[in-house]
């Protein structure tokens, strides 16, 4: 009878800690389906790292409302069909939330998305017209369109010279492909209107020969150089700028250069460059701080600290925040637990949000899923990143414009 | 146009096509002995670069030690890829072969990333970076330099097919079977001119990772150089550095007309219709071998 006892006791116990299993917070799931291994490795790894790193902040604070938070990582390879997997297989296991950083991924996606009415976050990557969220209601690309970066760029060089641009030469170096190509009609419109020659320099992928382009620039001598390129791209151009004896003050690059490419100018050769960003450069920034605090020095950070040096590391906390800063807000408004129409909610109400300083602070409404598309002019000082202006979103109305031309055409 | 920028145009194209001639040699050397076109070599020239870095940065030599020593090294894995993957498909039909050079490919690129990720790191020649002006023609130092190792390696391999071990290249390039018959080693052969190409591959990676840093990009290095290599013959060295001074001259001097007439992206076109042309009109390139086979 004591053998019985005991054993309906051991019963009774692990049942009880079945039900206690079962009646734990289920937790807020996000699916970051990520290149890699391929063409984005240049960003991904510490974006993806920052990631981590905020979940795991998130959930030694108690998670949002209770609930644990979790980012699911997986790598895609730049291939819209591995993409695709992803996606499905992460939404039979109850995830609403789905992040690409990949175009092609993200285009793949982004018609399943709509139709599963799943959350898609695709910031600074994939279509631009994806702000207007009128058509594009479930897709999210917090932050700048490269539309807008193009445009603030032009704010910043009016501003340079003092509001006229009638005697300016800009010129425009890019990768000729779909990603360097985005911002030309923009540039061209802009151009129209505020009366500088816009030149125009293609350099072909992979970047490495930039030689005769910049030749011309040399011979061209515009008063500054925006750049579409990538990593190793805005390399060769640093290069190919001094070899030609162009001050590097003259470059202004899209967001996507970081501390790996100023370290491959060199910090002193570098002194001058410029980029526009929607994420404050450095490393001083209260969120990075805190994740050095409380994860890096007690040894249980989600990845190597260099890539925590890096401006995709801020890069990937801005964007990690917003995702789950939105998650509270859903959890706030419509309680617990989150679901997809909830979250969307929580997104549609983050008002002048910017991650404890670490951010241009963005409003993302029913009908504007970008947040108000401000980036700053960030200089390299040969040290560190100096700002050269607030946050701005300038030339909105051209911007939009364009959005909306391009957004209505998906629509039919 | 002004003429000057003509010229500077037409200098810094030819200086840009020796270049992708480096890369080309290693192609030629490994078609000669295998008659495949190696699809690996732009992984090779990647990997070399990173071996050289791996001494220099890795372990703190200096780079005239770290970049002769990565030489010995690829020199071996040449050797090795011969004996490990090749030997075991001798006598296989050739597409079995070029498909062993693409998994290769896949194989070291994939490698490099687990070793040295994705990051790009800078390969600091000392080369200067002030410009260099022949009265009012723009030299790019780094290039003449690359131009001149290209020049030089050109010369050694001339050299070289003049020496025992060169003419038993060159007689089991014309004919294996009558190579085996009259004793030389035909698997020594193939590993050898494996081992040359890796060689060259260093060299092409410390020039192009220079120029653009050392990450998996400069695996696509491949392309341009296939072009120059079926361009000049697949089979002739001369061949590929003749072809590469054309082929990067007409690219830059054609793009500078055609981009602003179609809105840019005319140097891929440029390539692809020397590419087409020369299959059509001229399948054994400019210097390359004319085999009629008899059936």
């Amino acid at each position: 009878m004591k053998r019985l006892n005991k054993l309906l006791f051991a019963l009774a116990a692990a049942g009880a800690m079945l039900s206690g299993t079962s009646s734990m917070a289920e937790p807020f799931k996000v699916g970051v389906c990520y290149d890699l291994s391929k063409a984005y490795t240049f960003a991904s790894p510490q974006i993806s790292q920052a990631a981590m790193d905020l979940a795991k902040l998130i959930n030694m604070k108690g998670g949002i409302g209770g609930e644990p938070v979790e980012v699911i990582v997986r790598d895609h390879g730049n291939e819209p069909q591995r993409g695709i997997e992803c996606y499905s297989r992460l939404s039979r296991e109850g995830v609403f939330v789905f992040d690409t950083l990949s175009t092609p991924v993200s285009l793949a996606i982004l018609p399943r998305a709509m139709q599963d009415q799943r959350i898609l976050m695709q910031s600074l990557v994939g279509r631009g017209d994806a702000v207007d969220g009128t058509v594009f209601e479930w897709v999210y690309p917090v932050g700048p369109t490269y539309w807008g970066q193009a445009a603030n760029d032009i704010a910043y060089i009016k501003q340079v010279h003092n509001g006229d641009l009638s005697d300016v030469k800009i010129g425009f170096i890019y990768f000729d492909y779909p990603f360097g190509q985005e911002p030309i009609e923009i540039l061209k419109t802009l151009a129209e209107k505020e009366g500088f020659e816009l030149l125009l320099y293609p350099v072909q992928l992979p970047g490495t020969d930039q030689a005769s382009a910049w030749s011309k620039v040399r011979r061209d001598n515009p008063d500054h150089m925006i750049s579409w390129m990538l990593s190793g791209g805005h390399v060769v151009a640093s290069k190919e700028m001094q070899r030609n004896r162009i001050p590097m003050d003259k470059y202004i690059s899209v967001n996507w250069l970081n501390e790996v490419d100023i370290g491959n100018i060199g910090a002193e050769a570098a002194t001058g460059l410029k980029r526009g960003t929607n994420v404050v450069g450095g490393q001083d920034v209260p969120l990075r701080l805190e994740m050095i605090r409380e994860l890096y020095d007690k040894g249980e950070g989600s990845g190597p600290l260099k890539n925590t040096e890096d401006v995709f590391y801020n890069t990937g906390l801005a964007m990690y925040s917003i995702i789950f800063e939105a998650a509270r807000k859903a959890a706030e408004l419509e309680g617990l637990p989150i679901t997809a129409q909830s979250y969307k909610a929580g997104l549609e109400s983050l008002k002048d949000y910017d991650a404890d300083g670490m951010m241009a602070p963005i409003t993302v409404t029913a009908e504007d899923h970008g947040g108000g598309g401000k980036t700053r002019i960030e200089m390299w000082d040969g040290e560190t990143w100096v700002p050269q202006t607030d946050w701005m979103a300038a030339y909105s109305d051209v911007v939009w414009d364009v959005v909306k031309e391009s957004s209505s055409k998906y629509a039919q | 146009m002004e003429l000057v920028f003509l010229a500077e145009l037409a200098v810094n194209g030819a200086m840009t096509g020796l270049l992708y001639s480096l890369f080309a040699i290693g192609l030629v050397l490994i078609y000669k002995a295998s008659s495949v076109p190696n699809l690996a070599q732009g992984a090779l020239t990647m990997l070399g670069a990173y071996v050289v870095l791996a001494f220099a940065d890795g372990l703190g030599m200096p780079l005239w030690v770290a970049i002769p020593l990565a030489a010995i090294v690829m020199f071996g894995l040449g050797f090795g890829i011969e004996r490990v993957a090749l030997r075991r498909l001798a006598g296989r039909p050739v597409i079995m072969i070029l498909m062993m050079t693409l998994g290769l490919d896949i194989f070291l690129r994939g490698t490099t990333m687990a070793i040295w990720g994705a990051t790009s790191a800078s390969m600091e020649l000392g080369v200067s970076y002030e410009p260099l002006f022949l009265g009012d023609l723009f030299i790019s130092r780094i290039h003449l330099v690359g131009s001149i190792v290209t020049l030089v390696l050109f010369g050694a391999f001339m050299l070289f097919f003049r020496t025992r071990a060169g003419i038993k290249l060159k007689a089991i390039a014309d004919d294996y079977t009558a190579s085996w018959s009259v004793g030389i080693s035909v698997e020594r052969g193939v590993g050898l001119s494996w081992a040359l190409a890796s060689v060259v591959a260093v060299a092409a990676g410390v020039i192009w990772g220079e120029i653009q840093g050392v990450d998996q990009s400069l695996s696509l290095l491949l392309l341009k150089g296939l072009a120059v290599a079926v361009l000049g013959g697949l089979d002739s060295i001369l061949g590929a550095v003749v072809a590469g001074i054309i082929l990067g001259i007409i690219e830059n001097v054609g793009a500078n007309f055609l981009d602003p007439l179609v809105g840019g992206g005319s140097r891929d076109l440029i390539v692809a219709a020397v590419l087409i042309l020369t299959v059509m009109i001229r399948p054994h390139g400019l210097f390359g071998r004319h085999d009629i086979e008899r059936v």
